[in-house]
């Protein structure tokens, strides 16, 4: 199969010719490995590239393929993972100086399970430092930059995954979330990334950002793909203390179910408020798009829902600000500047303003709760924004007032995270300057299936998540 | 740190040293006005959430499972 074939092919594609043995696992691992090759340069995707071990791992399972041994849909399926998720014997930097000679002992859960699954690792991804951030612009290892402009950034924190699926290094990545480290890189790369309800997927040796907000999951190019990398990872596990005994549901069985009769909110004053135009728009005509295939769209009044830029904020900033206690006291310099002021200002609030933001997120979520009993999902934009310049610190949304990234990227994703709801984010259009608009679709706890089925009866009706950056 | 009282050098200096944390002169200079608009959007959560409407509220650290 000739190469550029090969890079288009999403993972159900490949799964099903490397089932057949008409594609062998070295074959689409070498395509990877040489994309890699050619395009990193110019994106900074990856700190570490596994291209010796990932050889060695194609060949044995190309081996047990050809000797029936078929393990199922990520059997022979290049991946990456972002470089705060362990992976045993194979450096694990978490995108920093400090930890850049730390080679754990011993995979995350995440990792062992997708090895578990047959996937192949190619490499660790590159990250905005210890996740503590929006736009990937690496001081240590390199600014990551978006494959539909290299110009522009590819946000964060899990940039180098998202931009790592988006240019086809890999045919899918596995990412973190607290504020919007999956959703956000996956809106601007123009991919498709979810955030777990939190307990769904396991945490375990995984480098922490915030220990109550945190979570891992999968970002691909198609909602099939992520249900299959998501099924490989969900489910309890004994090792994380805040693991979910919840059933895991057979995901990919449900895709097909149609959304006719589906009811999807949009919060009052909120979803479609304070967003730059192409972005309104194109949400506005994805709305209309499930109208047609079936679903409702209702209004809903959500009082709480302004005040979460501040409780998230208060929560990011004293959970690492802990985390990071000792090395902000002996390794200051080693940090970039901006994670080192953040990591600063966390230790100034008051325990009271860290609770009343703990506080709140009870109130959001009961709100949630509420506006489930006539909803089955809520939806917004992404992000407010299209890709920004990398470097750029501000962001202009309306009119020409600039405003400060950090709060301004996580607008929408905050929500969900601080209210423990899983979200996906997919690819709904484009912006007249060519760059990827995203769309957060908001499901009930550990209701991550009603997510998938909604994305996927979307992709089904459309074609955007079928572009690609031309590098 | 009283909700009222504005974030100056002085604060963030007094801060630094309840936590035992040196920073250089500069670094404290530096970090005034972004303390000042993190602050004051705490608190003003914080006179949100200590309304008595919504005394009952519990800090929610874990999630429940359903």
């Amino acid at each position: 199969m000739a190469q550029g074939n090969l890079l288009d092919l999403t993972i159900i594609e490949a799964a099903a010719q490397l089932e057949r043995r008409r594609l062998s696992p070295v074959e689409l691992t070498e395509a990877m490995l040489q994309r890699i090759g050619n395009v990193d340069k110019q994106i900074r995707a990856y700190i570490t590239v596994c291209d010796e071990q990932a050889r060695e791992v194609a060949g044995a399972t190309e081996r047990m393929i050809r000797a029936g041994y078929y393990l199922g849909p990520l059997h022979g399926i290049p991946v990456a993972l972002k470089d705060n998720i362990y992976t045993r014997g194979v450096r694990t930097t978490a995108g920093s100086k400090i930890l850049a000679d730390f080679i754990p002992t011993e995979d995350a859960t995440v990792a062992a399970r997708l090895k578990r699954a047959g996937a192949i690792i190619v490499g660790k991804t590159n990250m905005h430092e210890f996740a503590w951030g929006g736009t990937t612009d690496n001081p240590h290892h390199g600014t990551c930059r978006n494959p539909w402009n290299p110009e522009r950034f590819p946000a964060g924190s899990s940039g180098g995954s998202g931009a790592a699926v988006a240019a086809r290094t890999c045919l899918g990545a596995l990412g973190t979330d607290t504020g919007g480290s999956i959703r956000l890189p996956s809106s601007v790369n123009g991919i498709v990334g979810i955030r777990p309800t939190i307990g769904r997927v396991s945490n375990y040796n995984v480098v922490p950002l915030a220990w109550t907000m945190d979570t891992v999951s999968p970002m691909t190019r198609t909602v099939e793909d992520c249900v299959v990398m998501f099924e490989a990872i969900a489910g309890y596990d004994p090792f994380d203390e805040h693991s979910a005994h919840a059933p895991v549901a057979d995901y990919r069985a449900e895709l097909p179910r149609p959304v006719r009769g589906l009811r999807v909110g949009l919060v009052r004053d909120y979803s479609l408020t304070h967003v730059q135009k192409a972005v309104g728009d194109a949400v506005r005509a994805a709305l209309k798009r499930l109208e047609e295939l079936g679903a409702q769209v209702e209004e809903i009044a959500m009082p709480s829902i302004h005040g979460n830029i501040s409780a998230q904020l208060t929560i990011e900033s004293c959970e690492p600000s802990a985390y990071h206690q000792q090395w902000l006291r002996t390794r200051a310099a080693d940090y970039g500047e901006d994670v080192r002021t953040l990591l600063e200002l966390g230790e100034m609030y008051l325990a009271t303003h860290y609770i009343q933001a703990q506080r709140y997120r009870s109130l959001l979520r009961k709100e949630f709760l509420e506006g489930f009993k006539r909803v089955d999902v809520f939806v917004t934009p992404t992000l407010p924004f299209t890709a920004t310049p990398c470097g750029a610190t501000e962001v202009v949304i309306e009119g020409n007032r600039k405003e400060d990234m950090l709060s301004a990227i996580m607008q929408f994703t905050g929500v969900p995270s601080l209210a423990g709801l899983p979200a996906l984010s997919l690819p709904i259009g484009f912006d007249p300057d060519g760059l990827p608009v995203g769309m957060q679709v908001i499901g009930r706890p550990f209701d991550e299936g009603t997510l998938f089925r909604v994305g996927h009866a979307y992709q089904q009706a459309t074609d955007w998540h079928t572009r690609s950056p031309r590098l | 740190m009283k909700s009222e009282e504005p974030v100056t050098k002085e604060t963030v200096e007094r801060l630094c040293a309840q936590a035992e944390l040196a920073l250089a002169p500069e670094r404290r200079t530096r970090l005034v006005p972004m303390l000042a608009g993190l602050i004051g959007a705490a608190n003003e959560l914080s006179r949100k959430m200590a309304a008595a409407a919504h005394r009952s509220i519990l800090p929610i650290l874990r999630f429940p499972e359903r």
